[in-house]
C-alpha cells in the first residue's frame, strides 16, 4: 500500500507534465492516416496516381498536341532529341530541339530523321497550338510547354500515320484510368448491397446467394470477358461502347466482394450498436444502409483499391486485341494495338512506351491498396 | 473425407450446367448465327450463290431450331462424351479440341512447374534474407512481376529474342516438325519455342507465389517454436525447411486452384499474341464466328479445371493439414 502511494507521488510531477501538454486526440481516420503514411510504397503509390489522375484531367493542357492531329511529313518518326549543349559547344540554360529533316536510308529503304543542327528550336512555356477543352468548362489553345510551329516537340516518337504518341498516352489515359473506375463503382454497389442483405438476413435467401457467388467464381474471367466483349455492336458510338465495357469488366468482380462484405456483416449482426438500433424501431434497410455499410466501408475501399488493377489490365487486353475500346476513342490498350507485329516493333520500338504507363499505373494501385489494407486496422499494430 | 469429396463434386453439376448455359446462351445473344455471318463473308467475295443454301445449312446444323431446345440437345450429348460439330471446319468438336490439348496441357504444365518451382524458394530466401539486398530485389520483381500483363511480356520478350538470335518464336513449333512424331529432335524443337510462352505467362505467377511464400515464412518465423527450435541448437537448415517450411505450406496450397485458373486465364491472351496452337487460340475465333459448340465447350472444359483445380487444392489442404475438418 505504501508502495503504490510511494509510487504515486513519484508520477505525480509526470502527471502534470502530461497533463499540462496539449494532449492530441486522433480520430480513427486521423490514425488510419497516420498508419497509412508510414507505409513509403504506399505513399509513392498514391502520389503516381494523384499525378497520374490530374494529368489525365489536364491532358488537353499538358499534351503539346491535340487528340487528332497528325503530322503528315513525320509518321514513324522517333523520339525527339531535347538538347542543353548545342553543335558549337554553346550551353544554353534553356532546352531546345532541333528542326528534324525526314531522308531515305540508302541501304534499308527506311525513312529516318536527321537532326537539322542550324535550326534551334527552344522549348517555350505556355505556348499556342491545338484548341483544347478541358471538362467542357475550360477552353483554351494554350499548351504547358512546346516548341514554336514549324519545330517539332515528340516526347515519344509518333506512330504510323504521324501523331503524337506522349500526347495519345495522356488522352489515352482519360479511358484508361477511368473505364476501370467505373467498372469497380458498379461492382461495388452490386457486390455491397448483395453482401450486406444476405449477410444481415442469413437464413435461405444467403445460402442461395452463397451458391450463386460461388458459380461466379468458377468462371473463366479472361475467356468470358473476350465473349461477353465480341457482343458489343459494332455500330455502337465511343461512348458506348466504353459503358460496355466497364459493365463487362464488372460483372465478375461483384462475387469476391460481396463475400468478404457478407463476413464482416455477419460478425457484425449481433454487435450492440445493430441492437440498439433495432431497439430504436430502425427499418431493416435503415439498419443495412445507415449502419452496418459505413462499418465495412474501409474494407470495401481496400477490395475496391484492389480490383481496378485488374479492370485496368482488362481494358488494356481487351483493346489490345481490338475488341474494347475502338478508335476514334483513344485508350492505352488502343495505343497498343499498334505494336502487335513484331516487325513494327523493331522499326518502332518506342510504340511501347505505353505499357511503361500501364505497368506503372497497376504497381502503384497495388502500392496504395497494400497500405490501404494496412491502415483499415489502424488499431492493430 | 469421400463424403466432402462427394458433395463437393455433386455441387460442380450446377456450376458446370449454369456456364454451360451462360457460354451457349452468350453465343445465341448476336441477332446473326454463324450461317448468316458465313454467307455474308461469301457474299462479300462474290459467291453470292451461298444465299439460297443459308436455309439448307441452317437446317442441316440445326440452328433453325429455338435455342433453348437445341441446349437441351447439346447438354445431353456432352454428357454422353459428344459434344457436336464445329461449324467453321464440319469436324467433331472432340477432335478439334483433342488435336491442341496436348500443346495446351504442356505448356500450362511446364509454366505451372516453374512459377511453383522458382516461386517457393525465391520466396523462402527473400524471407529468410529479409531487408537484404536480394529481399529488396526480389520485392521489387514481385511487384513489376504482378503489375506488367503477360502479353506485354511475351512481346518484349519476341522482340528481345528477335535481335539477339534472328529468329521470330512464334508458334510452338519449326515449320519442318508440323505432323511428325514426337523425337527428342522435335521435343528440343519444342522447348526451344515454348520457353518463351513458358516465361512470359510463368513471370507473374512466380512474383504471386513468391510473396504469398514470403509473407507466410515471415509470419511463421516470428512464432515461439521458431524460438524453441533454434534454443535446441537444431541447424538452420532443418528449422527452415522441415517445420517453418511445413507450416507454411498451407495458404500456398490454397491458393493452389487460384494459380491454376489464373494460369489458364492468363494464356488466353498470350496464346493469341504468340499465335500459339492452343484450345485458347481457337476459343477466340469460335467466339468470333459463332461457332457455338466449339466456343462453348472451350469455355466448359477450362472451368471445369478451375473448379477440379479448386477441389483438389481444399483435399490436398485437408490432407497435409490433419487440424482442418470439414464436415
Amino acid at each position: 500500500m505504501s508502495d503504490t502511494r510511494a509510487l504515486a507521488a513519484d508520477l505525480e510531477p509526470e502527471i502534470e507534465t502530461l497533463s499540462a501538454r496539449p494532449t492530441a486526440i486522433l480520430s480513427v481516420r486521423q490514425l488510419m492516416w497516420r498508419k497509412f503514411r508510414r507505409n513509403r510504397l504506399a505513399v509513392f503509390g498514391l502520389v503516381v496516381l494523384t499525378v497520374m489522375y490530374i494529368l489525365a484531367v489536364l491532358a488537353g493542357f499538358v499534351a503539346p498536341y491535340g487528340v487528332r492531329e497528325t503530322h503528315q511529313q513525320f509518321p514513324r518518326t522517333s523520339p525527339t532529341a531535347i538538347h542543353f549543349v548545342d553543335a558549337d559547344g554553346q550551353f544554353h540554360f534553356q532546352p531546345f530541339v532541333y528542326a528534324i529533316t525526314r531522308a531515305m536510308d540508302p541501304k534499308t529503304f527506311t525513312m529516318t530523321s536527321i537532326e537539322d543542327t542550324s535550326v534551334r528550336y527552344p522549348i517555350e512555356l505556355f505556348i499556342r497550338g491545338a484548341p483544347y477543352n478541358i471538362l467542357g468548362i475550360w477552353k483554351s489553345d494554350v499548351h504547358l510547354f512546346g516548341v514554336e510551329a514549324p519545330g517539332k516537340l515528340f516526347l515519344l516518337g509518333t506512330d504510323t500515320t504521324g501523331r503524337d504518341l506522349f500526347s495519345r498516352i495522356l488522352y489515352g489515359s482519360q479511358v484508361s484510368l477511368t473505364v476501370g473506375l467505373f467498372g469497380v463503382i458498379l461492382a461495388l454497389v452490386i457486390g455491397a448491397s448483395v453482401g450486406i442483405i444476405s449477410g444481415y438476413y442469413g437464413g435461405w435467401f444467403d445460402e442461395i446467394v452463397q451458391r450463386i457467388i460461388e458459380m461466379t467464381l468458377a468462371f473463366p474471367q479472361i475467356p468470358l470477358w473476350l465473349a461477353l466483349a465480341t457482343l458489343v455492336p459494332p455500330t455502337w458510338s465511343s461512348v458506348q461502347v466504353y459503358f460496355a465495357i466497364s459493365i463487362v469488366l464488372s460483372i465478375l468482380s461483384w462475387g469476391a466482394l460481396a463475400r468478404q462484405v457478407r463476413a464482416m456483416v455477419l460478425s457484425l449482426r449481433t454487435s450492440d450498436f445493430v441492437r440498439a438500433a433495432s431497439y430504436a424501431n430502425a427499418s431493416p434497410p435503415r439498419i443495412m444502409f445507415r449502419h452496418l455499410l459505413p462499418s465495412t466501408m474501409s474494407h470495401i475501399l481496400v477490395i475496391a483499391t484492389l480490383t481496378i488493377p485488374s479492370m485496368i489490365l482488362g481494358e488494356t487486353a481487351l483493346s489490345f486485341l481490338g475488341l474494347g475500346i475502338k478508335a476514334p476513342m483513344t485508350s492505352w490498350g488502343v495505343l497498343l494495338n499498334e505494336a502487335q507485329s513484331v516487325q513494327v516493333i523493331l522499326q518502332l520500338p518506342w510504340l511501347l512506351s505505353p505499357a511503361a504507363f500501364v505497368v506503372l499505373t497497376i504497381i502503384s494501385f497495388n502500392f496504395v491498396g497494400d497500405g490501404l489494407r494496412d491502415a483499415a486496422d489502424p488499431f492493430s499494430r | 473425407m469421400l463424403r466432402y469429396i462427394g458433395k463437393r463434386l455433386a455441387l460442380m453439376v450446377p456450376t458446370l450446367l449454369l456456364i454451360m448455359a451462360v457460354g451457349f446462351g452468350i453465343m445465341q445473344l448476336p441477332a446473326t448465327d454463324f450461317v448468316d455471318q458465313y454467307v455474308l463473308q461469301q457474299a462479300a467475295i462474290g459467291n453470292t450463290g451461298m444465299m439460297d443454301q443459308a436455309e439448307n445449312l441452317k437446317t442441316q446444323f440445326g440452328l433453325n431450331r429455338p435455342a433453348p431446345e437445341r441446349f437441351v440437345l447439346w447438354v445431353g450429348n456432352f454428357v454422353r462424351g459428344d459434344f457436336g460439330i464445329s461449324f467453321s471446319d464440319l469436324r467433331p468438336v472432340g477432335a478439334v479440341i483433342m488435336e491442341r490439348l496436348p500443346m495446351t496441357l504442356a505448356v500450362s504444365f511446364l509454366a505451372f512447374i516453374v512459377s511453383w518451382g522458382v516461386g517457393i524458394p525465391l520466396g523462402v530466401y527473400s524471407a529468410t534474407h529479409q531487408y537484404s539486398a536480394g529481399d529488396v530485389g526480389l520485392t521489387i520483381f514481385a511487384f513489376v512481376g504482378v503489375g506488367i500483363p503477360d502479353f506485354l511480356l511475351a512481346i518484349v520478350l519476341l522482340v528481345l529474342a528477335f535481335s539477339a538470335t534472328g529468329n521470330v518464336f512464334l508458334g510452338l513449333s519449326s515449320p519442318e516438325f508440323v505432323n511428325q512424331p514426337w523425337t527428342l529432335a522435335k521435343i528440343l524443337d519444342f522447348l526451344s519455342y515454348a520457353w518463351l510462352s513458358v516465361l512470359a505467362v510463368a513471370f507473374t505467377g512466380t512474383a504471386l507465389i513468391m510473396r504469398v511464400t514470403r509473407n507466410n515464412m515471415l509470419e511463421e518465423l516470428g512464432k515461439n517454436y521458431v524460438v524453441t527450435l533454434r534454443a535446441k541448437g537444431l541447424p538452420e537448415r532443418v528449422i527452415i525447411w522441415k517445420h517453418v517450411f511445413r507450416n507454411a505450406l498451407h495458404p500456398l496450397v490454397s491458393i493452389f486452384g487460384q494459380v491454376l485458373a489464373f494460369l489458364i486465364n492468363g494464356f488466353a491472351i498470350t496464346s493469341i499474341v504468340l499465335n500459339l496452337p492452343t484450345i485458347q487460340t481457337i476459343y477466340l475465333q469460335a467466339t468470333l464466328r459463332q461457332d457455338v459448340f466449339l466456343a462453348s465447350t472451350i469455355l466448359v472444359m477450362i472451368a471445369i479445371t478451375v473448379v477440379v483445380g479448386n477441389l483438389i487444392s481444399d483435399v490436398l489442404l485437408a490432407w497435409i493439414d490433419p487440424r482442418i475438418r470439414y464436415e
